[in-house]
């Protein structure tokens, strides 16, 4: 038997582990990883919050000022913080649409961001299901065929920015040169804020679809094959096969890559600044980047925007959190 | 295959006298599109390979180019299509000589590799307890471990970087100045947390799908909790633990944010590949071609040898498994 190899010097422990209630063993378990949070994550936030509640002291010696509450985030909202690109800035009209914005689109943060992660995810989920049903089967060379697939996420961010940021570089590249003739982009994509946020969607679609596949791909595998031949022998066809037995056996998989892809696209940061840079394509977290380590020591603000962005991408993501639990319902 | 022709051929006789006719009016595209509508599964093949030969030009495209941009030799990169301005393979032996990129390469796998065991094994134990028990706080537990993925790096860096370059005198026996900054610590504790998030919900979404028959089985066999979670839940889950795996090891090799800022960049110092790629940008000038060159000498083994282990561990792993 099992335990008579573990019996020895461990057997105490052992026995107090069996002996625990469920609950009690669910949290001994849970130790190493919340400690670990604890110590990189939940102590260094708790940290930043109170930054984001003093004062920017922008000359001195100490870093930071006062106590002033929620100043800060109140100054964002309104465009009276000292960053470089507003957050949001919408003005209110008495006309249809009854909004208006003060600069374009693609100049505030808090659009750019939505509208990034929304196509982002949408582009990468249907690519990355197609990736997946393709490498599921069995073919010749499939282990190589992987390797392709999986070669753009293994490129580091910085050669990612560098190659598409080539490839539209007027003089170096071919892209530019290409789209303005087929008449989607300007002459020099990389300085206008919108042609850039396309370059920065494609850009990223082409890294982290490989995401996305390997995902559901591990999903696809753990499915039931006989499951398909009882489907085979009840007639069903290829798309009832697909609606009935593998999207829904995948889709907790699924899931679980569009709500860290989801997360990720919201904190899209490396890949803008090393293609367009920050001021062309502001995203919410270039703001903090560009808040924190700028050189102009409004070290409060830009703590406020990193909590700011934490509570949109929350926000944003009790979608998902909605989606769970109507899962564990009914699954269980 | 020959079983497949062999069909084919008995059908075609026997319908070869009324085809035999039509066919010599289409054209070869008009009777396979025929062809494809009277039998839908020989459509599916070639479109297939369609499928497959698109995702593989999109994919491996951009990455052709970058070894174009690292063929052509400096100073002549201008207007860059399918060849390179010239032909300069030495460059692949060229970044060596200008930084120690094998040095740097190593830094990257030790950290990425120490980082994924440790995410898989803490992850393990996480996932285990939110996909399989049940206990009062699961939920908020589960969302705080999501709330760090909320929070964009620099959000954490200030307190991190601060904490780290705290001298503490337990740690002065190991560390030669008793702060963490410049080991191979000060990237792997804070990576491990970040990419710890995705594992555990990986981990608990697949040990969340065995069912709970197998695990009592072993249970009733004599297995002991630990043991149960060891023997019979991880090897069943081979998919997801293999892809979480991959997922943390090569994020972990890539990572900007925390591998940028958590060393001082030299090679002795334990900075990763990152650091490597961005010491060919000099002060004046970017060496572009050997950014490319070591970009693609950094990942190209880095991506066989994940894919290769992948396959492994997934076959190894499921031989034996067998679903209730």
């Amino acid at each position: 038997m099992a335990t008579e190899r573990d019996r020895g010097r461990l057997a105490p422990v052992v026995d107090w582990m069996e002996n625990l209630s469920e609950a009690a063993y669910a949290y001994l378990l849970l130790i190493p990883s919340f400690g670990l949070l604890a110590l990189v994550a939940f102590y260094p936030l708790i940290s930043t919050f109170w930054m984001s509640l003093l004062e920017d002291q922008t000359r001195g010696a100490e870093p930071l000022g006062g106590f002033v509450g929620l100043e800060n985030y109140i100054n964002i909202l309104t465009g009276d913080a000292r960053l470089a690109r507003q957050f949001v800035d919408i003005g209110f009209t008495g006309s249809f649409p009854f909004v208006e914005l003060g600069v374009g689109f693609f100049q505030q943060a808090l659009f750019v961001t939505l509208a990034f992660a929304i196509l982002n995810v949408l582009f990468t989920t249907l690519i990355g299901f197609g990736q997946a049903l393709v490498l599921d089967k069995d073919f010749r060379g499939r282990r190589w065929v992987r390797v392709a697939v999986i070669i753009p996420w293994a490129v580091p961010i910085v050669i990612q920015g560098m190659i598409f940021y080539l490839i539209f570089q007027p003089t170096v590249g071919f892209g530019a040169d290409l789209m303005s003739w087929l008449g989607l982009f300007g002459s020099d994509p990389l300085a206008s804020s919108q042609d850039s946020f396309f370059i920065i969607l494609i850009a990223d679609v082409w890294k982290t679809s490989a995401f996305m596949a390997l995902l559901i791909l591990a999903g696809l595998q753990s499915v039931d094959r006989s499951l398909y031949d009882v489907a085979k022998v009840s007639g069903a066809s290829t798309w009832q096969r697909f609606k009935f037995i593998t999207f829904p056996l995948v889709l907790p998989a699924l899931l679980v890559a569009m709500l860290f892809r989801t997360m990720d696209a919201m904190r899209v940061y490396g890949l803008i600044e090393s293609t367009a840079g920050c001021t062309t394509v502001p995203s919410l977290t270039c703001m903090v980047v560009e808040a924190m380590f700028g050189g102009t020591r409004i070290f409060g603000t830009a703590a406020a925007v990193a909590f700011m962005t934490a509570a949109i991408i929350g926000v944003f993501i009790s979608v998902y959190i909605v989606k769970f639990r109507d899962q564990e319902g009914g699954v269980y | 295959m020959a079983a497949e022709t062999e069909t084919e051929t008995i059908e075609r006789e026997a319908t070869g006298e009324q085809k035999g006719e039509q066919e010599r009016n289409r054209g070869p595209l008009e009777r396979w599109v025929g062809d494809s509508i009277s039998d839908p599964g020989r459509a599916y093949k070639p479109m297939f390979w369609l499928v497959t030969i698109f995702f593989l030009f999109t994919t491996l495209f951009p990455f052709y180019w970058l070894l174009m941009v690292a063929l052509t030799p400096e100073g002549q990169l201008q207007d860059v299509w399918l060849t390179p301005n010239g032909f300069n393979p030495g460059v692949f032996i060229e970044v060596f000589e200008i930084l120690p990129f094998h040095r740097y390469m190593f830094n990257s796998f030790v950290i990425a590799t120490v980082a994924t065991v440790i995410v898989l094994l803490v992850a393990s134990l996480a996932g285990y307890v939110f996909g399989r028990l049940s206990f009062p706080g699961k939920g908020p537990l589960m969302l705080l471990v999501l709330l760090v993925s909320f929070f964009p790096p620099a959000a954490f860096f200030i307190p991190l970087n601060d904490l780290f370059n705290t001298q503490i005198s337990i740690l002065e026996p190991v560390l030669s100045d008793g702060s963490i900054y410049n080991t191979p610590y000060a990237l792997i504790i804070p990576l491990s947390a970040i990419f710890m998030p995705l594992a555990i919900f990986i981990l608990t979404t697949f040990y969340s799908q065995i069912p709970d028959g197998l695990e009592d089985a072993a249970r009733v066999e004599g297995t002991t909790r630990l043991g149960a979670l060891f023997r019979v839940i991880i090897p069943l889950s081979a998919p997801g633990v293999a892809t979480a795996g991959v997922l943390t090891f090569i994020g972990v090799y890539n990572e900007f944010f925390f591998s940028f800022l958590m060393t001082d960049g030299q090679p002795q110092s334990w900075a990763p590949i990152l650091d490597g790629i961005l010491g060919y940008q000099g002060q004046y000038q970017t060496l572009y071609n050997a950014m490319a060159a070591a970009s693609i000498i950094g990942v190209l083994p880095m991506a066989i040898l994940v894919v290769v282990a992948q396959e492994k561990i997934v076959s190894g792993l499921t031989a034996g498994g067998l679903k209730e």
